[in-house]
């Protein structure tokens, strides 16, 4: 088998784990709660505004890893600012990753129970989907991204052939008017896109991997930008083809818009089977990445082998995918994932990139 | 492999077991689909009452009769296709009277050998009677909640019983596939309107704005499309029908004319008619600067005169085309004027897309305008300018 020993991923592979971390649950339910809180069709611009303030971000957490190549954000961040801090922020870290690898799990099992297995427990979904993606996790980073490099381009087919068969529900005048009440409802929609967009502090630990870390900046912002970009296709899309009063109304807008239609005479009628199969990948892949940075985290933090916490760590993540009882605690999870999100920024890259520039530039200390 | 890791051999034997298979798979010969779904206001059928007489009751208020169109009538399995099966339906109708949508489907579950499923539910025809009585938004409620009923199934007004256009003379014909299909004349006749499917419907019950829906009349196990009922946005009750000319008008002021017809008399009082290739409108609102709306519409279109039966006035010089481009142009003016007459004065609705219009170009006056629209629109002045142009005469020429 082609097993590397080095454990370093290529630029390429690096992108596609950022994409397809970012890229997951949250294109379901995205353009009900970006136009929910915008309230105007403009609901696309508070994606693309949202979109390039992560982008900000993302290169805050790229410079701030590269001043320690090799080292992931749950080692550095000892150096910085000491051994039990350091250790306090990661954890954070950590419980921040497995709640969303929880959420994403729970999103999914929803969905299949609700459109495609209906009756079926909801252990029966998320057990093997647990399983499997521990089985991915002990394979490392190498075969985690190689797996990625095979799901993404079918499930981007997949995602695309279904917006382009949508065009015939699609009415531009949904999307119209254009800025009518200025920019306020655009800023007041940053708040719901900021949730789509969180699992960008792995970047924080795959830098570290990346066979030329000095191309960091531009594969993590590449890595970022096509899930920026199928976000702003999907909202002008699902808002285009079903218009903000439908969208508001709908709890799986996406899907909806894909059941709105049917295409007689073709290999497929529906196309809200396809998408919802092909997007379970996507969604495996997104808790597989957070599964493999929680484990990750807790084998360097407290020093321990990452096989046993991988084991560890599967009955905690179903704990935290069974903890949400209704839909509304569902949901409110993904808001709080979106405020630890933003908490959690400024702890973790403001706060150590401004320690680290105070003691090299002030103190002159060698970190 | 097998020696060094007995657990993962042990995790993937457990999957294989757990993977293998569908957990709550059902044939799909032992479900009944249903194809149509028809809701009328609560009337118990003969079968019903003495299936009541009998014993069969329970809590219940007898507000709306559903009828599933149930397809096919048996399974494909083992039933040989014999020359008898000719004069049978290929459906069954069943009814069921209650209050609530879900309840009186689970009722069928007490009725039918098959539990029902709506996966392939293609139409709902609600009788107007009933639209008067209830809501839409109540009786929408659960199509757009349930995961089995997909938003693309299209929504029918019906102005006699809403059952009654589920049965067809022709016994072979489907007739909630007939009704879908129907839908799809659009570029035959301009009766036709654009379908309303669920999703659409949605939107249209959540911005609280008056719309129409097509309307369905049956007569001797015929059906036919025929104008639209109109719902009013504030009270999501039916007010009242537009008839087809109506309809024509409709679809010509926001554009959706995809083909047919303008027939008219000539000064001899003898047919001409104009078969349409191509209509394009534009709408554009223009505000006073005392904050007074009004509205201009543009028509213009492209056709060829496909008949005319006058045998003195056959000249196909431009001077005559243009005279009886003219004619033409009165002829629709004058339905439009029909339109405007009826939302205006007759029912005080607005359903021409002319609020979308003003949404579009003035969105700090449409927002204080929306809530009561439709009053601000019956003393709204609005203006049509019709440009018709004959661009052939078919291949007859003379």
């Amino acid at each position: 088998m082609f097993v590397r020993s080095d454990d370093k991923i290529t630029s390429g592979q690096a992108s596609l784990f950022l994409t397809n971390t970012v890229l997951g649950a949250g294109i379901l339910t995205l353009p009900r709660s970006v136009t929910e809180s915008a309230k105007t069709p403009d609901s696309w611009m508070s994606v693309l505004l949202g979109g390039l303030i992560v982008m900000l971000v993302i290169f805050v957490m790229v410079k701030l890893s590269q001043q320690f190549p090799g080292k992931t954000v749950y080692q550095y961040s000892k150096g910085i600012i000491g051994k039990f801090p350091g250790g306090f922020l990661s954890s954070l870290l950590i419980i921040y990753f497995i709640i969303i690898a929880g959420f994403e799990i729970r999103v999914l099992a929803e969905i299949t129970m609700f459109f495609l297995l209906e009756g079926t427990p909801v252990w029966a979904i998320v057990i093997p989907f647990i399983w499997v993606g521990a089985y991915l996790v002990f394979g490392g980073i190498n075969s985690i991204a190689r797996v990625y490099q095979i799901i993404f381009p079918i499930s981007l087919f997949i995602l695309i052939l279904c917006y382009i068969l949508s065009i015939r529900v699609f009415d531009i005048n949904h999307l119209r008017p254009v800025l009518s009440e200025g920019l306020m409802p655009v800023i007041k929609g940053l708040k719901s896109t900021v949730l789509v967009y969180t699992g960008c502090e792995v970047v924080m630990t795959i830098t570290a991997f990346m066979q030329h870390p000095q191309h960091a900046v531009k594969s993590m912002l590449a890595g970022i930008g096509i899930p920026m970009v199928l976000y702003l296709l999907t909202v002008i899309v699902v808002v285009g083809g079903l218009s903000i009063d439908s969208v508001t109304t709908s709890t799986w807008p996406t899907i909806d818009l894909v059941r709105s239609f049917e295409i007689s005479g073709f290999f497929f009628e529906r196309f809200e089977f396809p998408l919802l199969v092909i997007w379970m990948m996507q969604m495996f892949c997104n808790f597989c990445s957070f599964f493999f940075n929680a484990s990750l985290g807790i084998s360097q933090v407290f020093k321990l082998k990452i096989v046993p916490v991988i084991f560890g760590l599967m009955p905690l993540i179903f704990i935290s995918t069974m903890v949400p009882k209704r839909m509304n605690d569902v949901f409110a999870v993904g808001d709080a994932i979106g405020r630890m999100g933003i908490i959690l920024f400024i702890l973790l890259p403001v706060l150590l990139s401004v320690v680290l520039i105070i003691r090299k530039k002030g103190l002159k200390q060698n970190v | 492999m097998c020696k060094r890791h007995p657990l993962l051999v042990l995790l993937a034997v457990t999957l294989l077991i757990t993977q293998s298979g569908c957990w709550s798979s059902k044939e799909i010969e032992d479900l009944s689909l249903y194809t149509g779904v028809a809701l009328d206001t609560g009337e118990l059928s003969s079968t019903e009452q003495t299936l009541v007489d009998e014993g069969g009751d329970y809590f219940k208020n007898n507000k709306l009769t559903a009828t599933l169109q149930i397809v096919p009538k048996k399974s494909a399995g083992g039933a040989s296709k014999s020359s008898n099966s000719v004069n049978k339906p290929q459906y069954i109708n069943v009814s069921e009277t209650g209050d609530s949508v879900l309840e009186i489907f689970r009722q069928f579950s007490v009725r039918l050998d098959r539990p029902i499923i709506g996966h392939h539910l293609k139409v709902i025809v609600i009788s107007t009677k009933l639209v008067e009585q209830q809501k839409i938004e109540q009786l929408m409620d659960f199509m757009l909640r349930d995961n089995d009923i997909r938003p693309s199934c299209v929504v029918f007004l019906s102005t006699g019983r809403a059952s009654d256009t589920f049965t067809l003379k022709d016994k072979d014909d489907i007739p909630s596939f007939h009704l879908r299909e129907m839908v799809r004349n659009r570029f035959r006749s301009s009766k036709v309107m654009k379908p309303v499917n669920l999703s659409t419907l949605d939107a249209r019950m959540h911005s609280k704005q008056s719309f129409v829906l097509q309307n369905i009349i049956e007569a001797k196990g015929d059906i036919e499309l025929s104008g639209a009922g109109i719902i009013k946005g504030e009270t999501g009750k039916w007010i009242g029908s537009l008839d087809q000319d109506d309809m024509r008008s409709m679809n010509w002021i926001k554009g959706d004319v995809n083909g047919g017809t303008i027939k008219t008399y000539n000064n001899k009082h003898e047919t001409i008619t104009y078969e349409i290739k191509s209509a394009k409108s534009k709408i554009t609102s223009k505000i006073t600067e005392d904050n007074k709306v009004s509205f201009h519409v543009n028509i213009e279109s492209d056709g060829r005169l496909i008949e005319n039966w006058d045998p003195e006035q056959r000249s196909t010089k431009i001077g005559s085309l243009k005279e009886r481009e003219k004619i033409f142009e009165e002829r629709l003016s004058i339905m439009l004027n029909h339109l405007m007459q009826q939302m205006q004065s007759t029912y005080k609705v607005e359903v021409a897309g002319f609020g979308e219009r003003l949404s579009i170009e003035h969105p700090k006056v449409w927002k204080k305008l929306k809530d009561h629209w439709d009053d601000t629109f019956s003393k709204v002045p609005v203006t049509f300018s019709i440009k018709f142009t004959i661009t052939d005469y078919g291949s007859f020429n003379e």
